[in-house]
């Protein structure tokens, strides 16, 4: 198995009663509440978290791209990629990834995802996210009811882009070109691997199998109700022949700690800033018309998993976040099990760990990180060894199992 | 009152459309909330055949899916009208279907005699954004389309079921019931998103003094998802209209006051 660290630069420094005071984080937070001085200091900590999970031993470094909100602040999740891609030497450099239906020309994605893969020697993933609603429809006011086509036609030009050798004509629905002819190319061959974040819906399972890209169901909802929408995943997947693990990802958040009282002193208060603040939408952005096609609506109404996420407004305590499995914090050996049921029971190839979330601040941040680099992961990568990785850039590194933990360096 | 399903450009479309009443024929094209044979039609059916068709997304109309922007739309009924036939006949239109009505008598002037727009889409005033219909909650929306926000219509809407919070069950005739209303909701709300999405303005100031008909400007004193003042800035721009802004009604002043709107379009078609 791969576990990555799955990074989203939180804005860390929200006031207290920000739920009280405010209807979102996303799409119209106050810009009141953005102090630059705190931003900087965020994007420097969180390139060096990202930097030491490398340097730990975590296989890969996962970062992602939002707009207008105090959630993540990684409108370009490529620039952090490109400060990685030196800063690192062998993990994966894994965007995750850049919403394809929003750039006009799409090729932008084609030509960024092509210069990270040349710097980084082959290590990039290419994520594919539609995106969210708050993103794409409200920060990006791109057309919900047109996003999914949208998006269906720039990742097949991106795609050609990519492979093939002549220069072409693209006449497309929402992008025409009349050369398109990359400079430069990636270097992996044909091109990077293709991962697609999502959150559920089943035109993307369907899209993941069609054409082999990775699915990897990012929620936060933890393990519990994860199962469900992987399990529709794996159904859809197995009719089509496929049951190789690494086709999926999952996102989980985790914190480890010696004892339940170290857990609750230094973990308990960030978790909530992350489940009350972080993830506190005003519904009206979350799920405007045609974002959700009618099968997604149906097969949701059907299944009765309607309020996904945090559709409810009462705030939750660290106890019950873990209870519902949105964070499996424990000690190493707990947490490890419980990853590993996770892993098994979802049938999931790459495992993508939040260390830092909500208001984290750096030390414990990169404490969470080492503890679960080197006494988590090495006892998880044994895990699905007799399957094979298509999913992976061509030159990341491959580390060991159980035996060789990584060294800590010096702080 | 008859409905039948009328097929365009050789099947592409079928689209339902509604028809009633006696005399020379009527255009109506429906708002936002959808087509129903309300007690509007049914006063102007007096003394017309009223054609009310239903916009490929809604209802059982299909074909939504080949209608990109605002100028296929605009063809689309184009063809549709050579298909039923109908050429020099009065056009009304409420809401997005106001929007529409502008962008047909804009587009081809001499084929409509007479143009009723009731609260329509297609302007934006920065000083005055027409309401975000797309986010706002569904009490905001009550509030917005109607005067009399305790009516059974304003609490109906004010209290609808939502796709992301609502439980079914979808083994019960009233579970169904719920899927049903959700799936259509989601269909007609989205093929109003491909008009009005993020900002209801598609160019229709730049075609508006193209409508040199007899023309009437219609707009609810409380209609809070389009501002009245927008009353004003439509008439400007065409040559021949008058406004009339009545009170007690708000965005959906057809079905609030049908029978002050009937007398005003039967006003319009005397000039």
């Amino acid at each position: 198995m791969k576990i990555e660290m799955f990074h989203l630069c939180p804005y860390r420094d929200l006031p207290e009663d920000f739920r009280e005071k405010n209807r979102s984080v996303w799409v119209d937070v106050p810009r009141s509440l953005f102090d630059a001085e705190i931003a900087s200091r965020t994007y420097n900590e969180t390139l060096d978290e990202l930097k030491y999970a490398a340097e730990v031993g975590y296989d890969g470094i996962c970062v992602n791209e939002h707009h207008q909100n105090a959630y993540g602040l990684m409108p370009s999740p490529n620039l952090m990629g490109s400060v990685m891609a030196r800063e690192t030497k062998d993990v994966a450099i894994i965007i995750m990834g850049n919403s394809i239906a929003l750039y006009d020309p799409p090729i932008r994605v084609a030509e960024e995802f092509a210069m990270l893969d040349c710097i980084s020697g082959g290590r990039l993933v290419a994520g594919f996210p539609v995106g969210s609603a708050m993103d794409t429809a409200y920060g990006y006011g791109s057309n919900p009811s047109q996003l999914r086509e949208k998006y269906a036609e720039a990742e097949e030009l991106i795609l050609r882009a990519w492979e093939e050798e002549e220069v072409f004509s693209f006449d497309g629905k929402y992008t025409q070109l009349r050369y398109v002819n990359l400079w430069p190319r990636p270097l992996q061959k044909p091109r990077p691997p293709v991962w697609v974040p999502g959150a559920g819906s089943i035109e993307t399972w369907n899209t993941c199998i069609d054409k082999g890209h990775l699915y990897a169901y990012l929620s936060y909802s933890g393990y519990k109700r994860g199962k469900q929408v992987m399990d529709g995943f794996w159904k859809v997947a197995n009719a089509a022949g496929v049951d190789n693990p690494y086709h999926a990802g999952f996102l989980q958040l985790v914190c480890v700690a010696d004892n339940e009282q170290e857990l609750h002193d230094k973990y308990a208060a960030h978790t909530e800033y992350f489940f009350n603040k972080m993830l506190h939408i005003y519904p009206g952005f979350a799920d405007p018309p045609g974002y959700r096609t009618i099968d997604t609506i149906k097969a949701g109404l059907m299944a009765q998993t309607t309020s996904f996420g945090r559709a409810d407004t009462k705030e939750l305590s660290f106890d019950e976040l873990r209870e519902a499995g949105n964070v499996v914090a424990g000690t190493p050996s707990q947490v490890t099990e419980q990853l590993e049921q996770v892993s098994k029971d979802l049938r999931i190839g790459h495992l993508m760990l939040l260390n830092q979330f909500g208001s984290i601040p750096h030390e414990l941040a990169k404490e969470n990180i080492r503890r679960t680099a080197q006494e988590v992961i090495p006892n998880l990568r044994h895990l699905w060894s007799e399957y094979e990785d298509h999913w992976w850039p061509q030159n990341a590194i491959v580390r060991g199992g159980v035996s060789a933990p990584a060294a800590t360096p010096a702080d | 009152m008859k409905e039948r399903s009328v097929s365009v450009r050789n099947g592409d479309f079928q689209v339902d459309v509604l028809e009633g009443g006696s005399g020379d024929p009527l255009l109506y094209l429906h708002g936002v909330a959808g087509l129903e044979w309300t007690p509007l039609l049914e006063g102007l059916a007096n003394g017309h055949t009223v054609i009310a068709p239903r916009t490929p997304g809604f209802g059982e109309s299909t074909g939504t899916e080949k209608l990109h922007d605002i100028h296929d739309l605009t063809f689309f009924y184009l063809d549709l009208l050579d298909e039923l036939g109908l050429d020099n006949l009065p056009i009304v239109g409420h809401s997005l279907g106001g929007m529409f009505a502008a962008e047909l008598a804009a587009t081809q002037p001499a084929r409509f005699s007479h143009v009723a727009l009731a609260a329509p889409f297609g302007l934006w005033n920065d000083a005055s954004p027409v309401i975000d219909l797309f986010s706002v909650s569904l009490p905001e929306l009550a509030a917005a389309m109607y005067a009399d926000v305790k009516s059974e219509v304003a609490v109906a809407i004010a209290t609808a079921p939502q796709a992301r919070m609502t439980e079914v069950d979808p083994a019960t005739d009233a579970g169904q019931a719920t899927i049903g209303y959700l799936v259509e909701r989601s269909k007609s709300m989205s093929t109003a998103a491909k008009y009005l999405w993020p900002i209801p303005n598609r160019g229709l100031s730049k075609r508006l003094h193209r409508v040199r008909q007899p023309a009437l400007v219609i707009w609810g004193e409380s209609d809070g998802i389009i501002p009245p003042g927008y009353a004003e800035r439509f008439a400007s721009q065409m040559p021949n209209a008058a406004v009339h802004v009545v009170p007690d009604a708000a965005h959906m002043v057809v079905d609030e006051q049908p029978n002050h709107v009937v007398g005003l379009i039967e006003s319009l078609l005397a000039r």
